[in-house]
């Protein structure tokens, strides 16, 4: 249900491409000021949403709104691009330009003139840390030039971000450095859209995720409510030699009703989550593994959207 | 480097009974295949665009495509004009190659830099169908190379296939004004050597295609790339 603090409203939008449908009557509201994530594997349908959301793509059915403008009328194509910033999960940034004339050749499009333009630049390069940086960005380092395409799409500090995949290719720290940036956005007003398939990422800086897969959402809410939906506190993933034992004990665990989330995938896997402690945690191992020599591997952690989407498709996230 | 390569080897070689050299007609030829070279360099160009991403990123911006391909045609043909007037230059006044007059050089000039405007649209139209800018290149080497010597402007080709192709009326008009002194009520010639067979239209004929192909080509490059860019 929209309410007047929804920024972006999706209904039953739909895209195909040939015979796939790459996203098929998905719907999701974004709030003013908050950070949205659309979680998913790739190929899930992430950026073909975010590419008609920012008008490149025309959807076949649905309808979205921008801010109030509609996404396929070019009135509503047209105001929407004054309000909004891309930043594409390609690195799209001219080589033989410096940092900052890319940046300022970006606030130029959105009719600044070049002082205000080489002011705004220098201000969000300092942030991003490339300020020092006066040479061809061809010389730059893979991060580097993320963090540019970054500084791009928000030079002329739009109403709403668009990043797609903003950390992809980033190491640890690096993509740290990013969600800072993301969350700094927050604080400036700005209302943030990110794809990603890091669920990580997604549960750092999120105030909203919505899990899609193949092109359908699949789960939506708060990463602590997503979490909580599928059980909140930990979770055991046992890796069984033989499908009997499993079998067995998926039974006995769901006997012991202390699991909040049951669920086997891939090879002989199983997956429990449940919310008590260590000692809910031997409770199950001890009552329902009748040998350590019927486990090939198991491992022990804390409740993450990497789970909540494995017990939603039986699929990991990692292994797309 | 055309320009002074070929001065050294037919510059001196005069034609009989005439009062040019053979690079007095070579260099109108040699400058469309510069100009030409713009499709080559275009559809590389516009497929990069393409295949990198950016085209799409300035799609998200408030400037609209129609601007974004006037930059890209503006920047592209800029390049185009500078290397033509360089030659121009190196040909009509170091070389000191022979011109009717300056209104007939000036001419001559704006033909050139119209084919190279055209030269353009067909890079265009390459790069709609190219999805790297690799096959762009290839695709471009494969059209231009055999079209600039099948349309008799690099030496001189008799056959009725030349009237198909750009080449030969930007390089016809241009030779006929700027280096034979004919005016724009003269009929044009076949050959790209003189004397040649009659065609049967003026000159300002020539030049009226020549200002139609450009506009005709770079219209259907824009329709192309914008229908195989468009989702």
């Amino acid at each position: 249900m929209s309410s007047v603090n929804d920024v972006i409203i999706v209904k039953d939008l739909t895209k195909h491409f040939g015979q796939i449908n790459a996203v098929d009557g998905i719907d999701f509201e974004v709030r003013i000021g908050e950070i949205f994530s659309l979680l998913g594997p790739n190929g899930a349908g992430k950026s073909t949403t975010i590419r008609m959301l920012t008008t490149v793509l025309t959807a076949d059915g649905g309808n979205a709104t921008v801010s109030g403008h509609n996404t396929a009328t070019m009135e509503g194509k047209c105001a929407i691009r004054r309000i909004i910033g891309v930043c594409p999960q390609d690195i799209t940034i001219y080589d033989d330009l410096t940092a900052e004339e890319n940046t300022v050749f970006v606030a130029k499009m959105y009719d600044m003139n070049s002082e205000e333009a080489k002011e705004k630049a220098s201000v969000l390069l300092e942030r991003l840390g490339l300020a020092a940086r006066k040479d061809k960005t061809k010389n730059f380092s893979g991060g580097m030039k993320r963090r540019l395409n970054l500084a791009m799409a928000l030079v002329h500090e739009p109403q709403i971000a668009f990043l797609d995949e903003p950390t992809a290719g980033l190491d640890p720290q690096a993509s740290r450095t990013v969600w800072d940036i993301i969350r700094s956005l927050k604080d400036l007003g700005m209302t943030v859209v990110l794809t990603t398939h890091d669920m990580d990422e997604a549960d750092a800086v999120s105030d909203h995720v919505a899990i899609i897969d193949e092109g359908k959402i699949i789960a939506y809410g708060t990463p602590s409510e997503l979490k909580e939906q599928f059980g909140s506190g930990n979770v055991i993933e046992i890796g069984f030699f033989d499908q009997d034992r499993l079998d067995s004990a998926i039974e006995k665990i769901e006997k012991l009703d202390v699991a909040t989330k049951v669920t086997a995938f891939g090879e002989r896997k199983l997956l429990v989550t449940f919310s008590g402690g260590m000692k809910t945690f031997f409770r199950i191992l001890s009552e329902s593994i009748e040998s350590v020599d019927d486990i090939e591997n198991m491992s022990f952690r804390q409740n993450s959207l990497e789970d909540v989407f494995l017990h939603l498709t039986g699929r990991r996230l990692r292994s797309n | 480097m055309f320009t002074v390569m070929f001065y050294f080897i037919f510059g001196t070689q005069e034609i009989p009974s005439t009062q040019w050299t053979i690079y007095d007609f070579a260099l109108p030829g040699l400058i469309i295949y510069a100009a030409g070279a713009l499709t080559v360099s275009s559809a590389i160009y516009f497929a990069n665009e393409k295949s990198k991403g950016m085209l799409e990123r300035l799609d998200t911006m408030p400037i609209g495509r129609k601007n974004t391909f006037l930059g890209f045609i503006i920047a592209e043909s800029l390049f185009g004009v500078i290397s033509i007037a360089v030659m121009f230059l190196i040909g009509y006044v170091f070389m000191q190659l022979y011109f009717v007059n300056l209104a007939a050089l000036f001419l001559g000039l704006l033909v050139a830099i119209l084919f190279g405007i055209q030269s353009v649209g067909i890079g265009i139209i390459l790069a709609a169908f190219a999805r790297t800018p690799e096959s762009a290149n290839g695709i471009a080497m494969v059209y231009y190379i055999p079209v600039i010597f099948a349309s008799g402007s690099i030496v001189p080709f008799d056959s009725p296939i030349v009237y198909v192709l750009p080449p030969f009326w930007a390089k016809q008009v241009y030779l006929q004004l700027t280096v034979l002194g004919d005016s724009l009520t003269d009929m044009m010639v076949s050959g790209s050597s003189y004397p040649a067979q009659v065609i049967g239209i003026p000159l300002w004929g020539g030049l009226l295609v020549v200002i139609g192909l450009t506009v005709v080509l770079l219209a259907l490059g824009i329709l192309f790339f914008q229908k195989k860019t468009t989702f």
